[in-house]
């Protein structure tokens, strides 16, 4: 078992009034799973992922993620538990505009702190591995679309961690781009990583093996 | 890491050159004046350091009070010295300087006199206390033998090599010859002596070896043995008085006692001063060797320098958080791939130290170029020292202590961010801090307009003081210094001058109405001859035509008439006089007054005129009594001229002199300027209120403009939807620049009162002073509005012209 949610309750005060953010939900992820989370907009599946993730907070429920209760852990072991275990994608890729392809891999590390020559074979790897090693020094404007989530991948596996969050990875793409990214979780997965993705599209969440179903804040 | 963090700190300031460019120049300009004040303050505060021992050194004043008049001085009576020496054993040395003013050197055989302006006599001991190497000749008998001097090099080079100065003849104000035996360097510009050019040997001062307590002329230094603490003599310092002063007194009044001269309200007090607080510490005591300084331009220079490096750091911290918008996603970024907080505030904190390291090169340029200007505006010699290796570890190191205080909100504010809000991109309401960015520019704002009140003010009441009515007129006089060096022939060349055809008046006299070192003495009024009822009286010397030329005013009586020949004994009193007297102007008329008390026929001045007071102190002081006394006198000339080219009549001038005095140096003055120069602190200050000023509102205008540009940015969507639904270009305009005109006016509301508080305590200072009028706030106001309006409209107009096609498609 890589993570348990038990009756996970999210709420905003909103005049006099609580409003749902995440209504009593129960989930339960094996290790290389690849789940994908729908559900119309507003439904919950950003906040549920952010929790997943631990970006964000819950207001009732327990998180139990690999035997460790994520409820009672400080602000500061929670941010060291998704530093280690959880690499992150996002729709707009988010990756450092100043900083060039290479560097923007290499950055998950420096906060790991490996020495540099691990870093640079990390990198190196990496770049073999995504077949970008010919972008390295280009800055993210210079890329495609396509090709700046290829780097967010990239840089969300290069501290090897058990569980991809990836929050509407291909909402950005043309269908082929989009392809070719959920071509390269479906073969992630197949090598062993865990991934949780939202997605609207009926197409991508078929490529994973199972699809949680959200509707105002609430499993269906 | 940190090669990382430099790396990205580098891409991002190159990113926006703009922002980097506000924050580095307004931060250099902050820097370049704070390095400028502080160099400043080091040769302020370092005064007389250079002296070997000057810690030890210590000299002697007096507080005297006697006949109604109260004097600080510095000086004290020629014996004093070496009753010290031989009382108390923790004395040292002594040394002693009577200044002489200024004179006329010549070498021996040649005609032509140079002048020097602060000539003294010294004691021999001179070179020894105060650690002064001669250049030649031998320190320890360059100044024992009567009839010797020493000169500086500069004095020595205007007559010969310093190698050939020993043994040279110097006739002095044609009279009296000397022979040079010894040359020393010039003296160093933050020392007390750094006027002085000439050195007497005392010991051929007859004055110097009298046993005279009664008169103060002597600048006394101590040296103490090393260990001796000065606290300790400070009451036997007392007892002088009663052991030396009390028993000469009692031979020229008889009969007085130590409880009879405290009875009548007298003392005579002794203090010490350390030879290093006499430049700052050392204020309102009479004739001083050199002009002081006081510890409270100090004070006032400390601030500036720290309201301008507040400013340029406030500036930078405004600047930075506005930024902090575009950097909040990285920020986002960098926490879900694992940065802490600390690693942010590092990362921020990083990019402050190099702008703060790109300014400080900024700032040394910006110093470098303005050090000349800098020099002139405050009267000093200062440099940047480039070889002194502790001068660099204090730059860099406050340069580092700037950086991470002006990095420090900024990062702490920037690190805080959430990365799910911040990264969910709906950006404005993810960035506060609006709050603190408002007041810091209130904060900015209200320094800056109480500048520009303190400059107003300081400069309206340099104004009033130049176009008070004096008693007398200042304008179209010329003053001819040193007349005396034409011997009797001044006579004559008063004569000559009148002749000229633009030459409305003169008059030879021993003191104008400017200040300079004066003489009084203590008369007694007939039938009232005695201590108490003594008057402390200035005494000068003039002529019939003193007040015809300086246009002089009589209340009652007559001027000196050359048909009276009584007049030698006649005095004409100011109204100040009549105040001390106790009388009206009519009953002083017939008045007999006289200096010779306890004598069988005292000498009497017959009172034959009231003159309307006139001012001859700065305007800080008040008008003391005053007699004018009939006297052949030689010292300075005073010329009246009739409007027109007045160069040419000084030519002329020039030219009588040459022919009466060959070889005497002529130099001239304007009234008016000598006039000005005596409120010269208070025009410095002035001048400095005023580039300071310009300095911190162009830098709360940097920040201002900055600031403008990003609120214009951030809400480019608005202002598109606003355009869109109708909303004119002045419409917009308005509203984007009316939220910082806000701010102004708060600031302005704050510093208003402050301003107003603080100028009437500096002007609390000047007997004769203005009052701070409704319109110095007025126009402060206006000054800070329209500044701000101006620096504020233009991206505000800007970001109204846009089209709302292009800024709404680019949401």
């Amino acid at each position: 078992m890589l993570l348990q949610l038990n009756n996970i309750y999210k709420w905003v005060n909103s005049g006099g009034q609580r409003i749902f953010l995440l209504k009593d939900i129960n989930l339960e992820v094996e290790q290389g799973e690849f789940i994908s989370v729908m559900g119309p907009s507003g439904s919950g599946k950003s906040t549920l992922l952010n929790v997943i993730g631990m970006l964000d907070n819950f207001d009732e429920g327990e998180y139990h993620f690999l035997e460790e209760s994520v409820h009672t852990l400080k602000e500061k072991d929670r941010a060291k538990m998704y530093k280690e275990y959880i690499g992150f994608v996002f729709q707009s890729y988010h990756l450092l505009d100043d900083l060039t392809v290479q560097e923007n891999l290499e950055m998950p590390l420096l906060y790991k702190k490996y020495k540099s020559p691990e870093r640079k074979a990390m990198v190196a790897d990496m770049l073999d591995r995504f077949n970008i090693v010919g972008k390295k020094d280009l800055f993210p404007v210079q890329l495609s679309g396509g090709q700046q989530q290829l780097v967010g991948v990239a840089r969300a596996l290069i501290s090897n961690p058990k569980l991809i969050l990836a929050d509407e990875p291909t909402g950005n793409l043309n269908s082929k781009q989009s392809e070719e990214i959920m071509d390269l979780f479906k073969q992630l997965n197949n090598e062993g990583v865990t991934i949780i993705q939202v997605t609207h599209s009926e197409s991508n969440a078929a490529y994973g093996s199972r699809i949680i179903n959200l509707l105002d804040g609430r499993r269906v | 890491m940190l090669k990382n963090h430099i790396k990205i700190a580098w891409r991002s300031l190159k990113k926006q050159p703009f922002f980097t460019f506000l924050n580095t120049f307004g931060l250099a300009i902050g820097m370049a004046g704070g390095l400028l004040i502080a160099l400043y303050l080091y040769d302020e505060l370092t005064f007389d350091n250079m002296f070997a021992d000057a810690d030890r050194i210590y000299r002697i004043d007096s507080d005297i009070k006697f006949g109604g008049a109260e004097i600080k001085g510095t000086e004290v009576a020629a014996p004093m010295a070496g009753a010290m020496q031989s009382d108390f054993p923790q004395v040292e040395k002594t040394v002693r300087f009577r200044d002489r003013g200024s004179m006329l050197l010549k070498k021996s055989g040649t005609e032509l006199n140079s002048k020097e302006l602060n000539v003294t006599f010294a004691d021999s001991t001179f070179f020894d206390m105060f650690g002064i190497d001669l250049l030649v000749g031998d320190s320890r008998t360059a100044l024992t033998q009567p009839n010797t001097l020493v000169l500086t090099r500069t004095a020595a080079e205007k007559h010969f090599g310093i190698r050939d100065a020993l043994g040279q003849n110097l006739l002095l104000n044609n009279t009296d010859t000397y022979t040079v035996t010894g040359v020393i360097d010039d003296l160093p510009k933050n020392s007390f002596l750094r006027n002085h050019t000439v050195f007497m040997a005392m010991a051929g001062y007859a004055d110097s070896h009298e046993d005279n307590w009664g008169n103060s002329n002597y600048y006394t230094f101590i040296k103490l043995i090393p260990g001796a603490s000065v606290k300790d003599f400070q009451s036997p310092l007392q007892g002088m008085f009663k052991k030396y002063l009390l028993p000469w007194a009692q031979d020229y009044f008889p009969g007085i006692t130590e409880e009879s001269f405290k009875a009548a309200g007298n003392y005579v007090r002794y203090h010490t001063i350390g030879l290093t607080d006499i430049h700052l510490n050392s204020t309102n005591r009479q004739s001083e060797m050199s002009a002081n300084s006081s510890i409270q331009n100090v004070y006032i220079l400390s601030f500036i320098g720290l309201f301008l490096m507040v400013l340029a750091s406030v500036n930078f911290m405004n600047l930075s958080t506005a930024q902090s918008l575009k950097r909040a996603k990285e920020v986002g970024i960098r926490k879900t791939l694992g940065s802490n907080k600390l690693d942010l505030i590092r990362q921020f904190l990083t990019e402050s130290g190099l702008i703060s390291f790109i300014s400080l090169i900024l700032a040394l340029i910006i110093a470098i170029v303005a050090l000349p200007f800098f020099n002139e505006l405050s009267g000093k010699l200062v440099s940047i020292p480039y070889s002194n290796p502790l001068f660099w570890v204090i730059l860099l190191s406050s340069t580092i202590v700037l950086g991470l205080f002006s990095g420090s909100y900024p990062a702490f504010f920037m690190s805080r961010f959430m990365p799910v809000t911040v990264l969910k991109g709906s950006g404005e309401n993810s960035v506060g801090g609006r709050n603190i960015r408002n007041s810091l520019v209130v904060f900015q704002f209200a320094i800056s307009v109480f500048l520009i009140i303190s400059t107003l003010v300081v400069f309206q009441q340099l104004k009033f003081i130049q176009s008070k009515d004096l008693g007398y007129t200042k304008d179209q006089v010329v003053l001819i210094d040193d007349t005396y060096a034409a011997g009797n022939q001044v006579q004559s060349f008063k004569e000559e001058v009148l002749k000229l055809g633009q030459v409305e008046n003169a008059t030879l006299s021993n003191f104008l109405p400017t200040p300079s070192s004066r003489s009084n003495g203590s008369y007694f009024r007939e039938g009232a001859m005695n201590q108490e009822n003594a008057i402390q009286l200035e005494v000068w010397d003039v002529d019939h035509d003193y007040m015809a030329t300086l246009d002089m005013k009589l209340v009652t009586g007559r001027n000196f008439d050359r048909q009276f020949t009584t007049d030698s004994t006649a005095v004409i009193i100011n109204e100040a006089t009549l105040a001390v007297l106790g009388v009206g102007p009519q009953e002083a008329l017939g008045m007999r007054l006289s200096q010779d008390i306890e004598q069988e026929r005292p000498e009497f001045y017959t009172v034959i005129g009231v003159v309307k007071n006139f001012h001859y102190e700065s305007l800080r002081e008040n008008i003391g009594a005053l007699g004018l006394f009939l006297n052949n006198t030689t010292g300075n000339m005073a010329i009246r001229l009739k409007a027109g080219d007045f160069s040419n009549t000084i030519a002329n001038v020039e030219r009588i002199w040459n022919e009466v005095a060959p070889g005497q140096p002529f130099s001239y003055s304007f009234m008016d300027e000598s006039f000005n120069t005596t409120y010269e602190a208070e025009q410095r200050l002035g001048k400095i209120f005023m580039v300071f000023t310009i300095l911190s509102i162009l830098i709360a205008c940097l920040g201002l403009f900055g600031l403008a540009a990003f609120n214009a940015q951030k809400r480019t969507k608005e202002i598109g939807i606003r355009k869109v639904l109708g909303a004119s270009v002045g419409q917009i305009t308005f509203g984007l620049s009316s939220d910082f005109l806000k701010l102004v006016a708060l600031a302005i509301l704050i510093s208003l009162p402050i301003g107003w508080f603080v100028m009437n305590k500096w002007l609390e200072d000047f007997t004769y002073r203005i009052e701070i009028g409704w319109w110095v706030f007025v126009l402060a106001t206006l000054l800070a509005v329209s500044i701000a309006i101006i620096t504020v409209s233009y991206q505000s107009i800007k970001a109204a012209m846009a089209n709302p096609v292009k800024s709404l498609r680019t949401e």
